[in-house]
């Protein structure tokens, strides 16, 4: 689109301020904006915003409950920031802490597994803040399992919301499963599933499902029971 | 005060509690505005597992950006919902391309009023005051307003989907919403 008038410029103002102009127009008509004069400038806001009001009022018309499960989830994502991420035994955490022992002496190994220390940016601010944050919640036996991730980030977070814990001599595996299939993203026992639990993945690699069994023991090489939940990561 | 104006006092208290990590805080503006926004989620989206996924990812929003609601700039529910309508738009666009789009939308209901859940959290004065403005709206406005801000359309896909002009349908939106602001005297 080429630079319009001033005219036409607050003539997008209504369309802009509903999000129904295309999202290649957005941008220029930010920069349109922004250089334009003073007076049409403020103009533009001013309609922007009477647009916005308006419809935050019209919004009495179509409001709904929404299900009551949500709003643990949704309660459930204040708490990264609060510093209550479980850092979990994960794979890679387990991998690379196991690796660092070997370097550094076998008084670190286990020790930095079960106590990993929480990093100075918190992967799952950083999945949070991602631009391309997305978010898929599935049934999980009776709770309910969110996973917010980032493709950029190759990382996750996972919020497990009223997850009932695994039954005694058996954990709760995570998959990320890809064109090759299952690999294991970790596994959490009774004393980790809490209420609500938050824990990261990292490594997504080229995974599509993140999916959920239960396994004997401390976990397995590969699945070795039906797939409980399959939480999709597009 | 009553209704959206009260409600949008307690959120500026409220988000400024959100921003300094209070989620006791958080759960009230949730409790506060989830009819509202979970609403008009899935009003865009018609998909109730998309529209759980895009709440979660507005309060989340929500969540992370607070601190950067300005009260000098708007109201605190219009910066909510305003977001709300940003991250059901994006989710409609991304999941909804081409023909199935087309269809889906094809067949959308024009009154925004008729198919809601009753919702006790909405006072009944409130909705019918709304509903009786977005009355008063021409059939043609009323299409406008369906298409673009429910049905997720540019106002070129508009003009297309009614075969009007551009500026035919520029105008229309405009006036809806000039009716709009009129009708329930919103500042």
């Amino acid at each position: 689109m080429t630079q319009p008038t001033d005219f036409e410029l607050l003539e997008l103002a209504t369309p802009y301020a509903l999000h129904a102009v295309p999202d290649s127009e957005r941008a220029d008509i930010d920069r349109w904006v922004a250089r334009a004069p003073a007076s049409v400038a403020a103009a533009f806001e001013d309609e922007v915003r009477a647009v916005r009001e308006t419809m935050a009022v019209i919004c009495a018309a179509t409001a709904a409950e929404p299900p009551a499960q949500l709003r643990g989830a949704i309660l459930a994502l204040a708490t990264p920031r609060s510093a209550k991420v479980r850092q979990l035994t994960w794979r890679t955490a387990a991998l690379a802490s196991a690796a660092a022992a070997v370097v550094v002496g076998a008084v670190a190994f286990g020790v930095g597994v079960l106590t990993r220390p929480t990093p100075k940016t918190p992967v799952a601010e950083q999945i949070l803040h991602a631009p391309d944050v997305r978010t898929v919640s599935r049934p999980l036996a009776n709770g309910m399992a969110t996973v917010m991730f980032s493709r950029d980030r190759n990382a996750a977070v996972l919020v497990m919301n009223n997850v009932p814990p695994p039954s005694p001599g058996t954990v709760y595996q995570m998959w990320l499963i890809d064109a090759k299939g299952p690999t294991s993203a970790g596994t959490m026992n009774s004393a980790a599933v809490a209420p609500s639990t938050t824990a990261m993945l990292t490594d997504l690699g080229s995974s599509t499902e993140l999916a959920f069994t239960v396994e004997p023991g401390s976990g397995s090489a590969q699945p070795t029971s039906p797939i409980l939940a399959e939480l999709p990561l597009r | 005060m009553t209704g959206p104006s009260r409600l949008s006092t307690d959120l500026d208290v409220l988000l400024r509690q959100v921003a300094g990590g209070d989620s006791d805080a958080f759960a009230v503006v949730y409790d506060l505005t989830k009819a509202r926004v979970y609403g008009l989620v899935t009003r865009v989206l018609r998909d109730t597992g998309y529209s759980e996924e895009t709440t979660q990812e507005v309060y989340l929003e929500v969540w992370k950006t607070a601190g950067q609601y300005n009260p000098a700039k708007g109201s605190a529910l219009a910066w909510l919902m305003t977001m709300a309508h940003r991250r059901a738009i994006d989710r409609v666009r991304s999941e909804q391309a081409g023909s199935r789009r087309e269809s889906r939308y094809g067949a959308a209901n024009v009154d925004p009023a008729s198919d809601v859940v009753a919702d006790s959290a909405i006072a009944g004065d409130e909705r019918r005051r709304v509903t009786d403005c977005l009355s008063g709206l021409t059939d043609a406005q009323r299409q406008c307003i369906e298409l673009a801000y429910y049905g997720g359309l540019t106002y070129t896909e508009v003009s297309q989907r009614l075969a009007a002009n551009l500026s035919t349908i520029k105008s229309r939106i405009r006036d809806a919403l000039r009716g709009l602001r009129n009708c329930l005297d919103v500042a």
